[in-house]
């Protein structure tokens, strides 16, 4: 075990700078709205019937409103019944980040276009393209989320309503009508940050998050109960490339995957909650070849929202997610002859999330995140600990997207997001193992401040 | 027994009359408009020229149903052709699923169960105009 701060050490500096720069990405991508006024111009309605924000979520997550999720579980199809609507909206984002570490920068960092809403009466989706800014003027474009989905309404079962759907994407979860489950609200860090998170875990590295092309059904009966089932496979490494992947994210070859979502969720008009239970197992390949990984997700969300007359929202949401590890292969510690990995291991991810909206245009998110992991000095160095924890706090302002602004066709969002980190590699100094008498690392050196002006139109 | 003089009789007697002459309770625009908010908004806009997924609620208290030029109802609404949306007809229509008042209409509402909020949203709705 001594071996790993020698090893670290030397590589301390090229890897803060990467931890940064990750965190930095992972911030600009939770800023990232999921809604847009293709949707709004579709159903005549504002982007705060589905959203408790008025900008889509607002917050760092979509924020649905019930109605916003039946809209999503309706396959994007419903329409004030006035056809002729162009499916495309576009987003710019220009952000004013600080890090802990490093200089400061100002810069258009996303531009999106979004190819979304109503094909018939029963297919319609959600597809964006994202161009990130990637330094000295350069933007790199690459295929985000897709959310292709059939949906067969009016059916009834035991006499009560039933609605089932083909949802085909291309990251597991994304597609949930409740969208607390992490591909859904993008919160980032800290399982992307370090060597850890779970597969389903959007920011973990290796996630299957836009590598995968999937195909789940899905049902929602009585209003009240939703199940899910689906397949994943990661596509071809060339492809990935092709959509603007780099091959060092390949979540490898998959295969026997399978996924499920159950929940309950009551709307009461003014209030709303949901329990639901999460699944995702997989053999995974993560060099392509050779021994596989078995991984199995477990995970349960608790939400709540106090909708009221929607002038003071709340919401609530906690997730947790276990992952079980079996491994493959065992390979030794280069620094102890006669020690090896562990063959089986656990990951563990938590995150508590609150949200206040008030008049749908000023809002306040905090959240908590955690993930922690059985400890392996040979998997997680420099301490063999994976555990992270790290906060987010939010704040934003969206003057438009409500009944009575001024324009349908424009929305805007000025927000400012500090993200904190307390615990990293499972240190809380010295995070990446620096030898005595070199300047250490703290988790506080990752943390970053951001001011983002977020355009849609 | 005693008798009560006959001015405090008939004060008595018209109290009563104007008591019974009362609704159980008063209604409230005010609060009907929170009622609107989270019954009735994400579907329906309170604007004139307005469409949501349902139409617009602008003038609806007295007007003949289906009979916005912009929307395009159900068969069966159209076919109601001899409703008007007096607060009597929305107190009925709205205290029972939609589905149930009129088979067919694409209206999702399983209905407004409690007699003061249908009373205050009807009273709101009485305003929008």
């Amino acid at each position: 075990m001594s071996s790993f701060p020698h090893r670290w050490a030397n590589l301390r500096s090229g890897i803060v700078t990467l931890y940064c720069s990750l965190a930095a990405l992972l911030l600009f991508a939770s800023t990232a709205a999921h809604a847009i006024p293709v949707y709004a111009r579709q159903t005549g309605s504002a982007c705060a019937d589905c959203h408790a924000g008025a900008y889509g979520g607002g917050g760092n997550g979509p924020n649905l409103t019930p109605y916003g999720m039946r809209f999503k579980l309706n396959g994007y199809t419903d329409t004030d019944g006035n056809g002729g609507k162009i499916p495309l909206a576009a987003q710019l984002i220009e952000t004013h980040t600080a890090p802990a570490r490093g200089e400061s920068t100002m810069n258009l960092t996303e531009a999106d276009l979004y190819l979304a809403g109503r094909l018939t009466d029963q297919v319609g989706g959600y597809v964006k393209v994202e161009a990130d800014h990637v330094g000295h003027n350069t933007y790199n474009t690459k295929l985000r989320n897709v959310d292709l989905r059939f949906v067969a309404r009016e059916l009834k079962l035991g006499g009560k309503d039933l609605t089932l759907g083909v949802s085909v994407n291309n990251s597991p979860s994304f597609d949930d009508p409740i969208a607390v489950l992490p591909a859904a609200t993008n919160l980032g860090p800290p399982g992307g940050q370090g060597p850890t998170g779970t597969f389903l875990k959007q920011s973990s590295a290796n996630a299957p998050a836009y590598r995968v092309i999937g195909a789940t059904v899905y049902g929602l009966y009585d209003s009240d109960w939703y199940g899910e089932v689906g397949t994943y496979n990661s596509l071809p490494t060339s492809t990935q490339e092709r959509l603007g992947y780099s091959i060092s994210g390949d979540p490898g070859t998959l295969s026997d995957t399978g996924y499920f979502r159950f929940a309950y969720m009551k709307d009461l008009k003014r209030q709303f909650f949901s329990v639901g239970v999460v699944g995702l197992t997989t053999r995974r390949q993560l060099q392509r070849s050779g021994p596989a990984d078995k991984l199995t997700d477990l995970g349960y969300d608790l939400t709540y929202q106090f909708l009221g007359n929607r002038e003071n929202i709340v919401q609530l949401s906690y997730v947790n997610i276990l992952e079980k590890r079996r491994y493959g292969s065992t390979p030794p510690d280069p620094g102890t002859p006669g020690f090896t990995a562990l063959p089986r291991g656990a990951l563990h991810d938590e995150t508590l999330s609150v949200t206040y909206t008030f008049r749908q245009s000023y809002g306040l998110q905090l959240a908590h995140l955690e993930s922690n992991g059985t400890r392996d000095a040979v998997r997680f160095g420099p301490y063999g600990n994976p555990d992270t924890t790290a906060n987010l706090l939010s704040v934003f302002w969206a003057p438009f997207g409500k009944d009575d602004s001024v324009t349908a066709m424009a929305n805007l969002k000025i927000a400012a997001t500090w993200f904190r980190f307390t615990r990293f590699n499972g240190a809380t100094n010295n995070i990446f193992g620096a030898a005595p008498g070199v300047s250490t690392t703290r988790p506080a050196d990752l943390n970053a401040f951001l001011v983002s002006a977020s355009l849609a139109f | 027994m005693t008798k009560l003089p006959l001015g405090l009789s008939a004060a008595a007697l018209v109290l009563g009359w104007a008591l019974a002459a009362l609704p159980a309770h008063a209604t409230d625009a005010a609060a009907g408009s929170d009622v609107f908010k989270s019954e009735c908004a994400e579907c329906h806009s309170n604007r004139e020229g307005r469409n949501k997924k349902g139409p617009s609620l602008f003038g609806i208290v007295g007007r003949k149903a289906a009979t916005l030029p912009d929307y395009q109802y159900s068969d069966a609404l159209r076919g109601r052709s001899d409703w008007v949306w007096t607060p009597e007809k929305l107190r009925s229509y709205l205290s029972q699923p939609a589905n149930q008042a009129n088979p067919g209409t694409k209206m999702k509402y399983d209905g407004l169960t409690d007699a003061k909020d249908l009373d205050d949203l009807i009273s709101y709705l009485g305003t929008l105009h």
